[in-house]
């Protein structure tokens, strides 16, 4: 059924950016599997058909690692390694065939019960960790009976150009493997702002919309839909001047995000000549080009538990140094501060973390785990010591929230250095992300070279909000009050013993923010590669004196919402050409 | 033929998981003999990744093996060193690269 008219819905916008495009529609349901018996004549054709699903899954995954390799991510490798020797493994080739044959029935049906015994198997082990290694092997299924089945084209591989992905919710691998060249928006039914999906499409750029209901959808024929990245505004069938409106809007879009970019020479500084040190945060190897290309002036913060994912496992000592050596080879002599594994108590829970899709570095964690880990935490700070004897680095200590946590940890590094005998300088810094920290933060001055405010984790304890629920306030929590002063204290004692401040959380990597956090007096700020344009630009519309004066009143103010208000105006004054962050809120 | 048998223990931290699992399977790729792992009566394929992380063996587990072949002796050496040596990565990477896997077909 063909619905001429306009229909537009309001979603939850989760990564900025505006599509045009046409409805795919991405599905995890378990196919309805009927049992059939085969006919012996028909036996070999049965068996022809598992061997072409197999073969077909090995393709995908082998050209999802080649995507993987261009793009430098070594993470993950790994797993779609084992995918393949799982495709190649006895237990689904030998057996499945030997199965089909004797039970002469057909192949899903077979494949299916054979999957659900191996369910039960690893559903009995007490071991969470081997527990969940079953999701590799769901993974791996899903895509052979996606090629079983008919009708099924579950890969995003599958997407033509200018596509809109619909699912029900989107995991991880699913924004991992969209080229950006075909998938041009996400829309989904659920999804959290902080999970790891999300994280992914906004390192691609890729626009992402939640809160969709798409039951609809599946009955009428769209054949274009606009996403509206930006406002969370989705548009099925535009009307042809709406069409246009949006047409103009994306390609200008396309030339300011290519304007930003030309920027990346120009210095961080405001147009009254103060300069802020604009760094990047680093998860994934093959950001280290955008750094250099979009001209960063460091690591300002890598956090370091990504590296987990290329391992399975915390990494020995050596390969650690590796990983480290590397990083800081490719970094050229710029800065980078590396921040200790932010992990909780059982390892095991934050690798199935990454598995389970949700944001891997959320968790209960701080470094005083790693203090009764002891091992662990000497090894990478040995490791890092190594590593560094060449190089331009900080060590930066998380989830401190104690002053005798901090000396604990110092220790620690003293020690791994008179083991090694390597006493070369390093800049010791800890995060502050607890509240218990910042209102010490004057103890914590004397001890520390730099400080480094995590206001994600800081938002989140001071107002008692748990990040991960769906939040409808994302805006309001990091404009309130008390998140501003508790920064501005921060700063303030971290003046009076003249060490620096740097700021990596969220807000950071949010321009209209920009002009405060300078009048607070952040001296550096650590965002994620694709943002680095975008914050350049604010700095360099602002002046430090406006900047100041703006702090002094967003300071005065009782409400986020007054002090939203106050920076989205300034910021829309300063950058009104800006299309990603200045437009109406309908 | 030759048949051996003989016990290793697990050292890694995590136990037989993923990637010591894949470690095994790509050393035994090349081995003409069969190769079984026993773990508290459960006996299984050790060429094949799924039984091997079906053992869910932890730290300090112990494995009995079981070879079985003209290049028994040579296998079991292998095997013995690999687990000694808790399965280090390769040279000159921060990963297993497919590079590092792909061997060439004899």
């Amino acid at each position: 059924m063909q619905v001429e008219q306009e229909i537009i819905i309001k979603g939850f916008a989760l990564c900025r950016g505006v599509a045009i495009g046409k409805p795919f529609f991405l599905s995890h349901d378990d196919f309805a599997i009927l049992e059939t018996r085969i006919l012996p004549t028909h036996m070999e054709r049965e068996i022809e058909r598992y061997r072409e699903a197999l073969s077909r899954s090995k393709q995908d995954i082998k050209r999802l690692q080649k995507q993987l390799e261009m793009e430098s991510a070594a993470e993950g490798i790994l797993i779609l390694e084992a995918q393949l020797e799982m495709l190649r493994d006895p237990l689904l080739t030998i057996e499945i065939e030997k199965e089909i044959k004797n039970n002469r029935k057909n192949v899903e049906f077979v494949f299916q019960q054979a999957l659900l015994r191996y369910q039960e198997q690893f559903q009995e082990m007490n071991d969470t960790f081997f527990a969940e290694r079953f999701q590799d092997l769901q993974d791996v299924s899903r895509r052979i009976f996606g090629y079983l089945h008919e009708s099924g084209h579950l890969s995003l591989s599958d997407a033509p150009p200018h596509s809109i992905v619909c699912a029900q919710e989107l995991t991880a691998s699913d924004a991992a493997s969209a080229h950006s060249d075909c998938v041009s928006a996400f829309l989904t039914e659920i999804g959290g702002a902080t999970s790891h999906a999300a994280i992914v499409a906004k390192a691609k750029g890729i626009p992402y919309v939640t809160n969709v209901s798409l039951q609809n959808l599946k009955d009428h024929a769209f054949h274009q839909i606009i996403v509206d990245g930006r406002t969370g505004k989705v548009i099925f069938n535009p009307s042809k001047e709406t069409l246009k409106e949006y047409e103009e809007l994306r390609d200008r879009m396309q030339q300011e995000a290519k304007a930003l970019e030309r920027m990346a020479k120009w210095p961080a500084e405001t147009f009254d000549g103060y300069s802020i040190r604009l760094s990047a945060n680093l998860d994934m190897t093959h950001e280290i080009d955008l750094i250099h290309q979009w001209g960063a002036n460091g690591i300002g913060l890598f956090r370091s538990e990504y590296i987990f994912i290329s391992t399975n496992g915390i990494p020995s000592e050596e390969d650690q140094q590796r990983i480290y050596q590397r990083m800081i080879g490719r970094m050229k002599g710029l800065p980078v501060v590396i921040r200790t594994f932010d992990i909780g108590g059982d390892k095991a829970a934050l690798y199935q973390s990454f598995c389970n899709e949700r944001n891997p570095f959320l968790g209960c964690r701080a470094t005083r785990y790693l203090l009764k880990e002891e091992e662990i935490l000497k090894a990478q700070l040995r490791a890092i010591l190594r590593a560094s004897i060449d190089g331009n680095v900080s060590i930066l200590f998380p989830m401190i929230s104690t002053l005798s946590e901090l000396r604990q940890a110092k220790q620690m590094l003293q020690k791994a250095r008179q083991e090694l005998n390597l006493f070369h300088p390093i800049r010791v810094g800890c995060m502050i992300e607890v509240p218990s920290a910042a209102l010490i933060v004057d103890h914590f001055v004397k001890e520390c070279d730099f400080l480094s405010i995590g206001t994600n984790d800081l938002i989140q304890y001071a107002l008692a909000i748990d990040r991960s629920e769906q939040a409808l306030n994302e805006y309001h929590e990091p404009a309130d009050p008390s998140m501003i002063r508790l920064i501005k204290l921060i700063i303030s004692e971290a003046d009076k013993g003249r060490i620096p401040v740097s700021l990596c959380g969220e807000i950071g990597s949010d321009p209209r923010f920009t002009a405060l956090l300078l009048g607070l007096g952040i001296q550096e700020l650590s965002v994620p590669p694709r943002q680095l344009p975008l914050i350049k630009n604010a700095i360099r519309r602002t002046s430090i004196v406006d900047a100041v004066q703006l702090a002094e009143r967003a300071l005065s103010m009782t409400t986020a919402q007054e002090v939203l208000d106050l920076i989205v105006s300034d910021y829309q004054k300063n950058t009104s050409d800006d299309l990603f962050y200045t437009h109406s809120t309908s | 033929m030759v048949k051996l048998v003989f016990q290793v223990r697990v050292k890694n931290q995590l136990g037989l998981h993923m990637r010591p699992a894949m470690a095994i399977v790509k050393l035994l790729e090349h081995c003409e003999s069969d190769v079984s792992f026993t773990y508290k009566d459960k006996k299984v394929n050790a060429k094949s990744l799924l039984s091997l992380l079906l053992l869910a063996a932890g730290k300090n587990s112990t494995l009995t093996i079981e070879v079985n072949g003209e290049d028994a002796n040579l296998t079991m050496e292998k095997l013995v060193e690999a687990f000694e040596s808790q399965f280090p990565l390769p040279e000159g990477g921060d990963c297993i690269k497919k590079s590092d896997i792909d061997q060439p077909k004899p």
